[in-house]
């Protein structure tokens, strides 16, 4: 299968060759371990084979993306750049606001020369359905124009995308759309995305074909720089933590160095064990309750004040406040049985004998 | 169905060992795991056992295009040809004030061999829509046509997060674990897990779960795998290590020292 380079040798080798063309992928880690470097490289890599190349930038105007990437001397004059920075937000609540797709054109990275002024009158507002139909339009006016299409996107970045652009709406679905419209376009893309709290499960990350981490950390007074491959679909890959250095001409990965890591992460399967326990018993609590609300429904007995209860009792579980869980779920379950007239349970839930007590 | 029913087979060396036989068949099973950690493939091995049994088989995808999950299995050189498979991802919203279609409840499934080779585009003038009970209500029509044997929905998550537009989430999802419980097919359901911290609600809603875990060390990334809980059977409780090979996932017997490179 042909594989596409990303620009950096050593990742490459530890891709088996490079990154499966035509899917997105995830670029994570914190400020400053080198993501949009990274990134431009990659695309560094696409214009120096001729194809056509797109950067969406929302986090850094391109005049400032521009001047961070001249140290490293690479061409990038042929790269297409869409501007999806949002303006200085006006005070004033706006009715109106231009959208993004109807104001902005995508340049070329040497015509890129001052960042953008915000208007006076309205603020230019970046929304996903708006960086999405810019998109789109330049990816089919290009193949109208020249016959070709995209072959690199990077989107930089989908923390900011998130942060600016979806305020108030469902951002899972946002994301979703998002990322199956980048799928449609068949173009390799790369997503730069920070991604802070590990305890979350957030969209991109399991919706990505392949995730590429980096890692910043301090050992005593050195900044130390690796990168990992977490996920990759489809293929096989080096799975271990290799060091990365940035140097004038880009990220250059030591595929066949180690990096030592220090963190007794297996301990954690047995504490998680043990933490299951509980959380399985309150869950057949919430079971054998949502059995009998069920059978409350089908014969008609009023129960809304009960399910306003269980839903307490499942909040109390999803913020793992498990004894307040178990409490409502257990006076939540028993009040049920008693309304049900004292039927037993259906046969296949054993359900632990309720309580006395009332839940307050 | 009385005294101990006959289980059936994973199709995971090593791991029906754990399940003491395999699975109570007729029942949803959750597969949990973090981002990269086999789950995917895991289902699919799930479903190649049961069509070298010669049963009928549909995977149900909610996070990948058909046409990739197809690409992605060729290097295990798998025969899935007769696998079906049920692309309920959802379109490109629109934006504009369309009307939104829901999936079809007549969709059929495509087998594997009849997959196209590039994704499915989003139609010009409509999108199509998954909701959970426009899925629900397809694979109700599914299964009255024809006997599936095994079904996997890869992934639950997916189906929380895009399909239920936040609307009483965990409710929802334990009611259509029941319609697949009530369904009589043995189903794998998938759970995207954060990689720290504990696990969603969604994970503890069905008859059994398996884990797996996923860690580094300097050696790389390890995986390890659990039965967290089998309803109806006895089981190990210990933690195994296994490893993706060439041929899928292969869980070991004893504790593993120098992991060869995963897939």
């Amino acid at each position: 299968m042909e594989r596409v380079k990303t620009g950096v040798d050593g990742l490459d080798a530890m891709l088996s060759g490079g990154l499966v063309p035509a899917r997105p992928y995830i670029i994570s880690g914190p400020t400053g371990s080198g993501k949009t470097i990274l990134a431009t490289q990659f695309l560094f890599d696409g214009l120096k084979r001729n194809e056509p190349c797109l950067l969406v930038t929302l986090d850094e105007p391109p005049i400032e993306v521009k001047s961070n990437m001249a140290m490293f001397g690479w061409n990038l004059d042929h790269l297409k750049i869409l501007d999806a920075t949002p303006d200085v937000r006006a005070h004033k609540r706006q009715r109106s606001v231009i959208d993004v797709g109807t104001a902005l054109d995508v340049r070329d990275m040497e015509d890129v020369s001052e960042i953008r002024q915000s208007s006076q009158i309205r603020a230019l507002e970046v929304t996903v359905h708006s960086v999405q139909k810019m998109i789109k339009q330049e990816f089919a006016g290009r193949l109208d124009k020249t016959k070709e299409r995209y072959k690199r996107i990077v989107i930089d970045s989908m923390t900011a995308l998130k942060m600016f652009s979806m305020q108030g709406e469902d951002s899972r679905i946002l994301i979703q759309s998002f990322m199956r419209f980048l799928a449609e376009l068949e173009a390799t893309t790369l997503i730069v995305s920070e991604h802070l709290d590990r305890t979350s499960i957030e969209t991109e990350f399991f919706l990505g074909r392949g995730e590429i981490r980096m890692l910043k950390w301090i050992d005593g007074s050195i900044v130390r720089r690796a990168i990992s491959i977490e996920k990759f679909r489809g293929s096989r890959f080096d799975d271990r933590v290799r060091p990365i250095a940035i140097t004038s001409g880009g990220i250059v990965v030591y595929p066949d160095q180690q990096v030592a890591m220090t963190n007794g992460s297996t301990m954690k399967v047995g504490e998680s064990l043990l933490e299951l326990r509980i959380i399985d018993d309150i869950s057949n609590v919430l079971e054998s309750a949502l059995h009998k609300m069920e059978e409350a429904h089908r014969r008609q007995i009023p129960v809304r004040d009960l399910e306003v209860s269980l839903s307490r009792a499942m909040l109390h579980f999803q913020r793992k406040n498990y004894q307040k869980a178990m409490k409502v779920a257990l006076a939540c379950n028993s009040q049920l049985e008693q309304r049900l007239g004292g039927v037993p349970p259906p046969p296949e839930s054993p359900v632990p004998p309720p309580p006395k007590e009332v839940a307050p | 169905m009385n005294g101990t029913p006959t289980k059936i087979h994973t199709g995971v060396p090593g791991l029906d060992k754990m399940l003491h036989g395999g699975l109570v068949p007729a029942r949803p099973y959750i597969l949990s795991g973090p981002p990269g950690a086999g789950k995917t493939i895991m289902s699919v091995q799930f479903l190649r056992e049961g069509l070298e049994g010669g049963e009928r088989c549909l995977y149900v995808a909610l996070e990948e295009p058909p046409n990739e999950l197809k690409l992605n299995m060729r290097p295990f050189r798998w025969n899935l040809d007769d696998m079906e498979v049920l692309d309920a991802n959802s379109d490109v919203r629109r934006f504009e004030p369309t009307p939104i279609l829901e999936i079809s409840t007549e969709e059929e499934p495509a087998r594997v061999r009849d997959l196209e080779d590039r994704i499915r585009k989003t139609p010009d003038f409509e999108s199509r829509e998954v909701t959970v009970h426009s899925l629900q209500q397809l694979l109700k029509n599914l299964f009255l046509k024809r006997q599936y044997q095994r079904v996997v929905i890869d992934s639950i998550t997916a189906l929380k997060y895009f399909c239920m537009r936040e609307f009483e989430e965990t409710l929802t999802t334990q009611s259509f674990m029941r319609f697949l419980a009530e369904a009589k097919v043995t189903s794998l359901l998938t759970v995207e897990l954060p990689e720290e911290g504990e696990a969603p609600p969604e994970a503890f809603l069905a008859r059994g779960e398996i884990r797996l875990h996923k860690f580094r060390d300097d050696t790389g990334i390890k995986r390890f795998i659990s039965v967290e809980k089998y309803k109806g059977s006895s089981h190990d409780d210990v933690v195994y290590p296994f490893e993706i090979t060439p041929t899928g996932a292969v869980v070991q017997s004893g504790p593993a020292k120098g992991v060869a490179a995963a897939l």
